[in-house]
């Protein structure tokens, strides 16, 4: 059952900008990821889902209904981070957290005060005076306190410290592993790649792809760079019959099968080297490759 | 449709500058009934006799003195920067900064939000006149006992000012509504009354420009027409529609509108 469906969704704000004819469906217990640009259009597809901007053509559905007509009933099962943080004017952390909790009809606290712990959040500061880090942590309790089953994070980790990142992404683990629905856009890779089992990349307002996570991540074949110590050894090497490919006078990239990892390493132990790095496959290479020349198909 | 943990952040967040206005409109009411001496008004009338001033002096009872000062000038110019600062506020301010998304992220309707937002602006105005004019009559009682005053005039005045503000809160609260920058909603919402204000004030200084007080709904508020027991009821009545009408296209714009949280 697609829990969040967007069909042919275009908000047309002219000179190109906005979002153009959109299809995403997220299964039920699926987290997906969404990556583009700033201004790419990843913050208006997430306020076309929490029913703050009407599409000019096309629908937008969470859990079947129509996220600009039912916007207040569907946030019963919806919780968010806003991209950007502007909390209302309230003292302290805690007196925003009631109100929200009052709002939501929340009358136990006991998970946001695990969350307040695991994120180390010092809820009785003034609000006003909270770092950027501390901010995001008191907008990640508020979304995540009511346990809905459905969460839109926008850029959820901004200003986080990468400890408090990793354990956020533990928690969003955690959260996927409740069985929650999970819509989550980030500049951070690492974080799509850890929590993600799809991914969408948006440019100029068009999805321009949709993959797997694992089909990106996949490594039947790695890459590998080889610093020479002296342009002899670079170009002796450039002879092995390997896929091989010369960067620099002593740089080499070289692809790898994974079963002959072995012989590779044999081979290289006869060179004098100086360095050896292996380049992952990641959705960030994905990302510039796509970015750079990437056709967008809709 | 009325939120209370809204309405309570609302009271919170706004309460201190409604009770600023209203004890200085309340101080200003009490101050120039207690200061009122029918004969020193005569001499300055005879002063200025013939010249602008004379129109803006008005009759010399202390109702008619009222009329052409705190209801024309004070108690019209301080309800209306409440107004504008406070309609501001409200909403605009809000979707303007971001904080609106807090309250649209958890299952509260808009026309929830409008609603109690509105009622707040509203109860604040009717509290803030009720005051003043208790304090009116408290000191029309203690300084002025020997002079001749017909209290219903006086407390149509104060109903007549507050239907005028109601309108006029009316025109904030739908640009308020209406713009998602607080700049455009200040043009508006602020620009707006201070030109009705000025045709007025304007209008009563000379004959010449009286055709401005066609161009001001501050002139539905006939405070001769009131001291005079003339027909003032469809002026005030007209007041209520503005003011009814504008709260309700408010909740219609806000309902319809994209924001851009």
């Amino acid at each position: 059952m697609a829990m969040i469906e967007l069909q042919n969704v275009t908000k047309d704000y002219g000179d190109s900008r906005g979002i153009f004819n959109i299809n995403l469906s997220i299964e039920l217990g699926e987290a997906f990821g969404f990556v583009g640009t700033n201004g790419a259009g990843k913050t208006t597809t997430i306020r076309h889902l929490m029913g703050f901007l009407k599409p000019n053509t096309g629908t937008v559905q969470i859990k079947n209904l129509d996220a600009w007509q039912n916007a207040a009933e569907i946030k019963q099962c919806v919780g968010y981070t806003p991209g950007e943080i502007a909390f209302p004017d309230v003292k302290t952390g805690w007196e925003f957290i009631h109100q929200q909790a009052e709002l939501l009809q929340l009358t136990d606290l006991s998970f946001a005060n695990q969350l307040i712990e695991r994120l180390q959040l010092d809820p009785s500061a003034n609000i006003k005076r909270m770092s950027k880090g501390m901010k995001q942590k008191t907008a990640i309790v508020v979304a995540l306190m009511a346990d809905p089953p459905i969460l839109i994070l926008d850029e959820p980790t901004t200003g986080l410290d990468p400890l408090m990142r990793a354990e956020f992404i533990q928690i969003i683990k955690e959260e996927k592993g409740k069985g929650k629905t999970i819509f989550m856009s980030s500049h951070m890779f690492e974080e799509i790649e850890e929590t993600c089992d799809k991914v969408a990349m948006i440019k100029e307002g068009k999805i321009i792809t949709i993959e797997a996570i694992s089909s990106i991540m996949s490594n039947e074949h790695q890459q590998f760079i080889i610093e020479f110590s002296n342009e002899q050894e670079s170009t002796r090497f450039m002879q092995e019959k390997l896929d091989s490919v010369a960067i620099s006078h002593t740089m080499v990239s070289v692809n790898i099968e994974n079963n002959i990892l072995n012989e590779f390493l044999a081979i290289l132990s006869t060179y004098q080297f100086d360095n050896l790095t292996e380049q992952n496959h990641t959705l960030q290479e994905q990302f510039y490759h796509l970015y750079s020349g990437g056709q967008s198909h809709d | 449709m009325i939120n209370g943990t809204i309405f309570k952040q609302t009271l919170h967040a706004n309460v201190k500058l409604w009770l600023m206005f209203t004890i200085v409109l309340t101080i200003l009411q009490v101050v120039m009934i207690a200061v009122f001496d029918a004969s020193t008004l005569t001499d300055v009338s005879h002063l200025v006799e013939g010249t602008a001033l004379a129109g803006m002096l008005g009759k010399t009872t202390l109702l008619g003195m009222l009329a052409s000062t705190f209801y024309s000038i004070h108690g019209v110019i301080f309800p209306i920067i409440f107004i504008i600062m406070t309609a501001n506020s409200l909403i605009a301010s809000q979707v303007d900064r971001g904080s609106m998304v807090y309250l649209l992220s958890t299952p509260t309707k808009r026309s929830t939000i409008i609603v109690t937002q509105a009622f707040y602006l509203i109860v604040a105005l009717v509290i803030m006149f009720f005051m003043e004019t208790i304090a009116g009559l408290v000191t029309i009682q203690v300084f002025q006992s020997d002079t001749d005053i017909v209290v219903a005039d006086f407390v149509m005045l104060n109903v007549g000012l507050l239907l005028l503000m109601f309108a006029i809160s009316g025109i904030s609260f739908f640009f308020s509504s209406y713009c998602n920058l607080t700049k455009n909603s200040l043009a508006f919402g602020a620009g707006i009354q201070i030109a009705f204000f000025l045709c007025q004030l304007l209008s009563s200084v000379d004959e010449s420009l009286n055709v401005l007080n066609y161009l001001t709904i501050n002139a539905l508020f006939d405070t001769t027409a009131i001291l005079d027991g003339e027909h003032y009821w469809w002026k005030l009545i007209i007041l209520f529609g503005i003011g009814l009408v504008l709260y309700i296209a408010s909740l219609e714009v806000f309902k319809r509108k994209d924001l851009p949280l």
